[in-house]
């Protein structure tokens, strides 16, 4: 079985690998055509690095908040008896396909000064627009489904024969919790963790409507690229790939601390049962 | 190869059916509603050219033709110094040899109609009371053009700086704070969607942007309003100097036309820029003003199709 399939490896690695070289192409095309001594010197500009700092701050702030609040979510959806469980699962998936402006547009006017929410809290000068707080809104709209749906996906691939094990040994649904779901769903969690890190940090229409101050770094990149062109903009994007595979490389360390080395991609969840 | 193969599959049928029969405009932003919904299906009405359209800064669209990003058939920018700082000249490889000016427009004072202030806003419409005093109520929330982007933010600039003046009221300008204020300054699509949603009680906008959507607007007497070229000379005496270093100094609100040389359907570029040098009714319909069409550059590089449009020469 282990031998027979190689020419199945062979036609699926040639398509797959065409693919690839489309995803890594424009990466690679920066690389090349990088403008390195003019690059260090923009990025050492005084907004370009607070650009960067924002970005950086904003998606961490985000993804603790998805994952302390997405984790439990995805548990609940995986494990409880709900009702309407799937349209509650399905409801999960509705930020992915609104449009990134039109996401924005939605949050202003939940968020915004005149806002439902908004409103009464800016009457006490709290606001969640223009600042760190409408980046993190913003974020958390786009990212966290990609949280809660690996998440899920993760819990329920949990063999329910083990929690149910451990409950006949007396544990409580908090220990089956930290004991079985947890650590056997955690390369997938991880996974969904790094993604929506990754969507995070890119996140350009729905925060430019949401906070167009302080840029955030796909903002700060739109903007030089409105006043510099190409030039002004090349090296934002090289910060951009830069931090997100800077996540990728947390995210891999992280899952090797935890002992799933050989099972976790980054950008997957495959479970155990690759061997 | 394959995915190549798709690839051409997918832009092959937009590119050769349609060659030399649709025309690709890059357009300043706030033009978008005049665009799309007036001289765009007008045009195709009128010519049975196709047209496809896409809004940009002025200063961003100018960088995307000189960056060769963009090869547009035609150009309409904002500014005419949008065309001579960053397209024309040997410094900038003279992409564009020569425009013309299309049409006027004015900074116009827009309000949310349901903003709890709207009733001040139309006592300001109907003069009653000043606007700046509306302005300067606690609690307004106004917005304005981001300078560093876009010509109508440092215009704005140029607006409240020229009503200081203009009222004698030195404290005008202050409602402003910095130039680069970020509570106030956004780019063009998120400011309108601010207003329109009822987060801002009011922006700056140019008068089409207004009419298009429909907004209530405060008219501004020209001598501030930056668009009436008779007030040219008051308007020069303003200008600002961008954090990147491009110096702007006050003018009339005009909009231009030009056939940059990358363009790749001259014929059809041609035949919009004709039907758009002779479609005055329709920009007034959506708020523009009929201007004399003035060339800027070189005199001789104007299409010769284009020359009976002409009257006069442009002077910055």
């Amino acid at each position: 079985m282990n031998y027979r399939p190689k020419p199945t490896f062979i036609i699926f690695g040639l398509l797959g690998s065409l693919l690839l070289i489309n995803l890594l192409l424009p990466i690679v095309n920066l690389l090349l055509h990088a403008d390195w001594s003019h690059w260090t010197a923009s990025l050492m500009q005084p907004d370009a690095r607070s650009a960067v700092k924002v970005s950086i701050i904003a998606s961490a702030i985000s993804v603790l908040i998805m994952a302390l609040l997405g984790v439990p979510l995805a548990y609940l959806l995986a494990r409880a008896r709900l009702p309407l469980k799937r349209l509650w699962i399905s409801l999960v998936f509705l930020p992915m396909v609104v449009p990134d402006l039109a996401g924005g547009i939605l949050l202003l006017q939940l968020f915004g000064p005149y806002g439902v929410i908004g409103r009464p809290l800016d009457a006490r000068n709290i606001e969640l627009t223009n600042n760190l707080a409408g980046i993190v809104l913003a974020q958390l709209f786009v990212a966290s489904p990609f949280v809660i749906v690996s998440a899920l996906a993760a819990f329920a691939s949990v063999d329910s024969k083990l929690e149910m094990a451990a409950a006949t040994l007396g544990d409580s649904r908090w220990q089956i919790f930290w004991r079985i779901s947890m650590p056997l769903a955690w390369p997938g969690i991880a996974a969904g963790i790094t993604l929506a890190w990754i969507r995070a940090l890119g996140e350009f229409g729905t925060t430019l409507i949401m906070a167009y101050n302080p840029h955030s770094l796909p903002v700060y990149m739109w903007v030089k690229f409105e006043t510099d062109g190409l030039a002004g903009a090349l090296p934002a994007a090289f910060w951009l790939v830069l931090l997100a595979a800077v996540a990728v490389t947390v995210s891999m360390f992280l899952s090797r601390l935890t002992g799933y080395a050989d099972v976790v991609t980054p950008l997957g969840q495959t479970g155990g049962k690759l061997t | 190869m394959l995915v190549i193969a798709l690839l051409a599959f997918v832009a092959i049928p937009t590119v050769s059916s349609s060659e030399d029969h649709t025309v690709s405009i890059l357009y300043a932003g706030s033009l978008a509603a005049v665009m799309e919904n007036g001289i765009g299906p007008a045009f195709v009405q009128a010519t049975g050219y196709g047209y496809q359209g896409e809004a940009q800064g002025s200063l961003g669209a100018a960088q995307m033709i000189r960056d060769r990003v963009r090869t547009p058939d035609v150009f309409i920018s904002a500014d005419p110094s949008v065309n001579q700082s960053i397209l024309m000249g040997p410094q900038n490889g003279g992409l564009v040899k020569w425009f013309v000016t299309l049409a006027s427009s004015q900074l116009v004072l827009a309000y949310n109609p349901h903003s709890k202030f709207a009733s001040k806003f139309e006592a300001a419409a109907a003069n009653k009371v000043p606007w700046y005093e509306v302005l300067e109520m606690p609690g307004v929330h106004f917005g304005r053009g981001d300078p560093r982007i876009d010509p109508k933010g440092y215009r704005t600039l140029f607006l409240f700086s020229l009503a200081g003046k203009y009222y004698h009221r030195q404290e005008i300008p202050g409602l402003l704070g910095d130039p680069l204020n970020p509570a106030q300054v956004f780019p063009e699509i998120v400011l309108m969607a601010r207003v329109e949603s009822g987060q801002f009680d009011a922006g700056i906008f140019y008068k089409h942007e207004v009419v298009a959507h429909k907004l209530p607007y405060i008219t501004l007497p020209p001598e501030i309003n930056l668009g009436d070229v008779h007030f040219a000379a008051l308007y020069a005496g303003e200008s600002y100097t961008t954090p990147s270093g491009q110096h702007v100094s006050g003018a009339p609100i005009l909009f231009t036309l030009t056939i940059p040389e990358t363009a790749r359907h001259r014929e059809a570029a041609l035949a919009f820029a004709k039907f758009l040098l002779s479609s005055n009714s329709l920009l007034n319909q959506f708020g523009l003003g009929s201007i004399d069409h003035q060339v800027g550059g070189e005199l001789n590089q104007v299409p010769t199709d284009l020359r009976r449009f002409n009257s006069g020469t442009f002077k910055p």
